[in-house]
């Protein structure tokens, strides 16, 4: 399963930093794929990706593509932000468990009324002119 | 309880306190007088060293919460040692510790004297940022709660996180806003009765309720109000606070706990259970010999008044899903059953992030040693303390108890 990807006009308002480990991650995106890191020795999942267990402290992990769906824990409306996001504002922000995976944070697309608590969402690619970032919505069917 | 235990935190006690009022005095870049930071906290430590009756060659140690960004002078704690001429034998350190700084400063003055480094020793700061402009002091924050590359870049702000808090507590136990807005209610009143606070307003429901909401479930009267604030807390040996023939307050409590988590877990768990607050409340009240229902009254380091709810369901005083209602049955107001936030809480007496935890042991010791005036709890001999990081992945607690 891969996410779908958005094209975006622009750049990105606060840029994340690639690193040498994390690059597989954010290219992954671009491709429409959610990366997380799974520990070969105790199962625990990390993301933000880490290169080492953080549970059992394995010094290597494995990448694995995940669905990129999930179910929304919480989520509200930002009124307020940092400057960078002014054009933006008004925005909205969720906790979404990943089914069978981490707890992740991030953008919700496409929810002008807050969405109900417990309902299903998908990520998708956010393509923009300087990078990819995700943001998750309510799925498209 | 152990009465006999003269060794450890138990023989540590609260004998001397100065604050100035939570206000606005930050000066912006441009203005032609500036305040500096130094000439302010001088005055309030000098103040509370008078206060505690001892002398100035009486301090062993100062630990000072490390100042925001927004204090130029940088070494801070060595500078002011130099400003006014401290020679200390025990420690001059900052710590650092995002909202719960006050409480690292407050635990480290703790550990000073009762590990026998210092007979006395000052917890103290000063924190400036009232002149920030918000969005720019927001973006400073956003570095701080959540991670600089999977978080800020979709525009994490504190009070997001505080907003989910609601939405969850609200699906979870059909809390309503109403009943969150009578924490903030019982919050302004207590305020208005504290010469500290910073808004020092009572303010009615419908007035609160009458704010547009800045994340969801809350808006401007039940978020923390930033606040710039000077504080010095003057700590020592018992021996020492019962020669000064005065009431003082002793440290008989601490809990500290971090879940190894920053904003959110990363393996889904109960956000709302905050177990940081709740591990850290139980030791500490261990170590008091105590249970939730012999404390007088507590101070919690709170943001937002979903974070007051959330840890004083966490610490044991109202079940879980009832902390909002309590408010609104009058339970943790003043004159009743648990006065939770006598001072106005970051709501009212206001937020100097960094300080806030001193500030809270400060209405600590005012409370034990019944000189709260208005705000006075009746017969209160044990307060609680509670500072946090983060969403609740970390947080500490101290108890204090009334002495003489």
């Amino acid at each position: 399963m891969t996410l779908e990807i958005i094209a975006r006009p622009g750049k990105r308002a606060y840029p994340p930093r690639v690193t040498a480990f994390t690059q597989t991650f954010w290219q992954g995106l671009l491709d429409g794929r959610f990366m997380i890191t799974k520990c070969p020795k105790c199962g625990h999942m990390s993301f933000p990706p880490k290169r080492i267990c953080a549970e059992c402290w394995a010094p290597n992990t494995d990448w694995l593509a995940h669905s990129g769906r999930g179910i929304l824990y919480s989520q509200s409306v930002v009124n307020a932000a940092a400057f960078y996001f002014a054009a933006e504002l008004p925005f909205r922000l969720g906790i979404i468990d990943l089914h069978d995976g981490p707890r992740i944070a991030t953008r919700l697309i496409g929810m002008d009324e807050p969405p109900p608590l417990g309902c299903e969402v998908e990520l998708v690619t956010l393509a923009y002119e300087d990078g990819p970032l995700y943001a998750a919505r309510l799925p498209a069917k | 309880m152990d009465r006999s235990d003269r060794s450890g935190i138990r023989n540590v006690c609260v004998i001397g306190q100065a604050a100035l009022p939570c206000s606005r005095f930050q000066t912006p870049d441009e203005a032609e007088i500036q305040t500096v930071e130094h000439e302010i906290l001088a005055d309030v430590v000098v103040r509370a060293v008078a206060e505690a009756g001892i002398g100035k060659s009486d301090i062993d140690s100062l630990i000072f919460t490390h100042p925001r960004t927004y204090t130029k002078q940088r070494y801070f704690a060595t500078f002011m040692a130099n400003y006014l001429r401290l020679r200390c034998s025990g420690v001059v350190m900052e710590v650092i510790g995002n909202g719960m700084t006050g409480g690292l400063a407050f635990d480290q003055a703790v550990m000073q004297v009762a590990s026998g480094v210092a007979d006395v020793a000052l917890a103290l700061g000063i924190s400036v940022e009232t002149a920030v402009p918000r969005t720019t002091h927001l973006a400073y924050q956003m570095r701080s709660n959540g991670d600089v590359d999977f978080h800020a870049p979709f525009g994490f702000t504190p009070r997001v996180w505080y907003g989910m808090d609601v939405a969850r507590y609200f699906h979870e136990y059909g809390a309503t806003r109403e009943q969150l807005a009578a924490v903030a209610v019982k919050d302004h009143w207590h305020g208005s009765l504290n010469p500290l606070s910073i808004r020092g307003t009572p303010f009615t429901r419908d007035q609160i309720l009458a704010e547009a909401p800045l994340v969801d479930g809350m808006g401007l009267l039940e978020l923390a109000i930033p606040a710039d604030g000077a504080i010095c807390l003057v700590l020592a040996r018992e021996e020492i606070a019962k020669s000064l023939g005065k009431p003082y307050a002793r440290v008989t409590g601490r809990g500290f706990y971090h879940e190894g988590v920053h904003e959110i877990s990363e393996v889904p768990n109960d956000m709302l259970a905050m177990a940081s607050c709740a591990r850290s409340a139980q030791d500490a009240f261990a170590q008091a010999g105590i249970t939730p229902a012999d404390v007088s009254l507590a101070e919690l380091y709170a943001g937002s008044t979903i974070i007051e709810v959330l840890a004083s369901e966490a610490m044991g005083f109202a079940p879980r899903g009832k902390g909002a209602q309590l408010a609104v049955e009058g339970e943790t107001r003043l004159g009743g059953r648990i006065p939770i936030n006598t001072s106005g809480a970051p709501i009212s007496r206001g937020h100097p992030a960094y300080l806030t935890p001193l500030y809270g042991v400060y209405e600590l010791v005012e409370q034990l040693r019944g000189q709260a005036g208005a705000r006075q709890v009746k017969n209160a001999t044990i307060g609680a303390m509670m500072s946090e990081l983060g969403n609740f992945s970390g947080a500490s607690v101290h108890v204090l108890e009334a002495g003489r």
